[in-house]
């Protein structure tokens, strides 16, 4: 046991562990699986396509929990955004509902950001109030109906279409993590996050201005959901209120095994983007292994308690 | 509600047209039905699927005591067959999950694909590229939109919907002696199977049963909200003689506010087995009887009929397993005959 914790010291083993684990959980399906699919390029690509809502509300997720808030929210938001898209898309042009969809993430995410900020509310309690809030309004919105989206630029920009033959959830995907990445290492704003997440008297005394950056992370937060509800729909050709209800333990879980760290002041985009394939890969391996749905559901219980062990063992001793 | 109208609609005018004393149960494009008794591979088209090498996926929108009836009733027929389930999944009611699970499943090339569409919208596009690459569909109470039979589809199947709510209503009306007064809470949502399970009750009890009136009605859309609602009930009508309870989760929360409010005499039929609803029912209290549909014989009926597709034999586009009351002195057979298992042993202990 000592020598394990002297290599993993050594190694600094929690930095690595989403890439180890995807590394070993991948080459574990590849064997195995390899009969079944697994490693064809059309169910490769799946997992990113599948992965892809959740990979970028993780990237907003990465920069909330860096700035040591939290966004409980983010799936009510995604709803909400895919529902306003595809309402406003049946009487007006795609830019209209893209416009909807975008801006009713943003604007929750002010408004979610507004408590925070200056009315100094806990961010913990103000999206869970929120998160019950919003779930309720994408249920009024339409009555519980699920809307078609039938505009095919809007489905082919969102869902199914693809450019030079890459497959336009991948180009988002990687469009949104380049973005987050490196606004979130390359600029001072990412630095301002970091610094309010690790110490917000700290920062304040420094000149970071905390409920600026506060507000700022939970609208890009709310943001990002709003792109998700966009992809969403577009995949499906059709919103509903219950996109994105189900993404909230799936996001967390990828962005902290991917070394965010849960009480701010650390995190990574790229390893939320791994945390999320790894969530994704699980799935589907999960699935072709053909386990039963109560087994599937235990074994990624397991693993992602595994990988959530190793890389917090650091951050709580 | 649009839809809930145009099922009625569809309803009278079968009534109409078939100038028979009762409505039957319609499939969501109004196709009539056909008893799943009807539903089997001929034996010729046996050794034929065996040497196959077929493979099957059954893709669930949710788990529960149902789903796993279902799945043992079609796993069972699948090996009859000698078709492989190759990959079973759970969209949890999550339509984005229900696509990637149908697109993953795809990675296993199976033949057949037996699951419960979400809702007829999202998956529409969801079914698409199974559907193109030529999958026989065989689909549990919902169908995509716009899927037509038998190009897209091999077969919808469901409970009997209509004897489901009928039957309720004439277990209902007999405990209460053919008369008195009625709560009907039903589900308050655009589904077309708890839509005409519910209108079926409340025909039944109008059409049939003259000396009983429905003197309230409440939509529900939250089971935890039943016993709220049910309170409320209580207090305006509190002589009422039975409620009718859209299914089983809501009547634990009816059969909750009967109990806070000492009320030993109201009676309560109710959908989809449950222990709680039929330990309370055999111990002689306010449940007089459960309506279940046959979930085992609807996923063998799932199984053959997307057996039957791949052997090239067509099946008639809307296909329903049969209905029974449980009572309780019949509750061991009906657990049994719904569910192919043994009542819960709480039950079978209350029962004796």
């Amino acid at each position: 046991m000592e020598l394990l914790k002297s290599i993993s010291a050594k190694l600094d083993l929690q930095q690595y562990v989403v890439y180890l684990g995807f590394l070993v959980i991948f080459l574990f399906f590849a064997i195995t699986l390899y009969d079944d699919g697994f490693l064809t390029a059309r169910n490769l690509s799946n997992i990113v396509l599948q992965t892809a809502p959740a990979t970028i509300m993780a990237i907003g997720f990465v920069f909330v929990l860096s700035a040591g808030e939290i966004d409980l929210s983010f799936g009510s938001i995604t709803a909400v955004s895919a529902l306003a898209a595809a309402v406003v898309m049946q009487e007006h042009s795609m830019f209209f509902g893209i416009l909807a969809g975008l801006g009713a993430g943003l604007a929750i995410g002010f408004f979610n950001g507004a408590m925070v900020a200056w009315l100094r509310l806990p961010s913990f309690l103000v999206t869970l109030a929120t998160l019950g809030l919003f779930a309720g309004v994408a249920r009024t919105m339409t009555d519980l109906r699920s809307i078609p989206v039938i505009n095919d630029t809007f489905t082919g920009i969102f869902g199914s279409g693809s450019l030079f033959g890459m497959p336009s959830l991948i180009l988002w995907t990687l469009g949104a993590v380049i973005i987050g990445h490196v606004i979130y290492r390359e600029t001072p704003f990412g630095a301002h996050v970091v610094a309010t997440g690790d110490n917000a008297s700290a920062a304040q005394v420094s000149g970071i201005k905390v409920p600026r950056v506060r507000l700022a992370v939970l609208m890009i937060s709310g943001g990002c959901a709003g792109l998700a509800g966009l992809l969403y729909a577009g995949r499906l050709q059709a919103a509903k209120y219950t996109l994105g209800e189900s993404d909230l333990m799936t996001v967390i879980a990828a962005v902290i095994v991917g070394g965010t760290a849960l009480n701010g002041g650390k995190g990574t985009i790229i390893g939320a983007l791994v945390g999320s394939l790894l969530m994704g890969m699980l799935n589907n391996g999960l699935i072709l292994m053909g386990l039963a749905v109560s087994d599937q559901m235990i074994v990624r219980g397991l693993i992602i308690l595994l990988a959530v062990a190793i890389s917090l063992r650091d951050t709580t001793r | 509600m649009k839809l809930k109208h145009l099922i009625a609609a569809a309803s009278i005018s079968a009534l109409m047209l078939g100038g028979t004393a009762y409505a039957q149960t319609i499939g969501p494009g109004g196709e009539t039905a056909t008893p799943s008794s009807d539903i089997a591979v001929s034996d010729d088209k046996v050794s034929m699927l065996k040497s196959g090498g077929y493979k099957a996926a059954l893709l669930w929108h949710d788990q529960s005591d149902f789903v796993n009836a279902v799945t043992a009733g079609a796993t069972d027929e699948f090996t009859r067959l000698g078709i492989e389930v190759v990959a079973t999944t759970s969209a949890g009611f999550d339509a984005a999950k229900q696509r990637s699970d149908i697109e993953t499943a795809l990675a296993k090339k199976p033949n057949i694909i037996l699951s419960l569409p979400l809702d007829p919208v999202t998956s529409a596009a969801a079914f698409k590229e199974a559907k193109a690459e030529g999958v026989k569909l065989v689909f549990l109470s919902n169908l995509p939109k716009d899927y037509k039979h038998p190009a897209d589809y091999a077969a919808i199947v469901t409970d009997d919907l209509f004897q489901m709510g009928k039957q309720a209503a004439d277990a209902l009306a007999e405990a209460m002696g053919g008369k008195g007064t009625v709560g009907w809470i039903f589900h308050d949502a655009t589904y077309y199977v708890t839509n005409q399970r519910d209108n079926a009750f409340k025909s039944t009890i109008e059409n049939d049963y003259p000396d009983i009136s429905i003197v309230a009605e409440q939509g529900i859309s939250d089971p935890a909200r039943a016993e709220d609602i049910a309170n409320a009930m209580l207090l305006k009508n509190p002589d009422i003689g039975g409620i009718y309870v859209t299914w089983a989760g809501p009547a634990e929360g009816v059969l909750a506010a009967l109990r806070a409010n000492g009320n030993k005499t109201t009676k309560i039929v109710t959908l989809d087995l449950s222990e709680p609803i039929a330990l309370d029912m055999v111990k002689g209290g306010n449940v007089a009887a459960i309506v279940a549909d046959e979930a085992y014989e609807l996923g063998r009926a799932m199984a053959a009929a997307g057996a039957r597709a791949l052997a090239g034999q067509e099946t008639p586009p809307f296909v329903v397993a049969p209905a029974l009351t449980v009572k309780a002195g019949n509750v061991n057979e009906g657990w049994m005959e719904s569910l192919r298992r043994e009542a819960p042993d709480s039950v079978k202990a209350a029962a004796q």
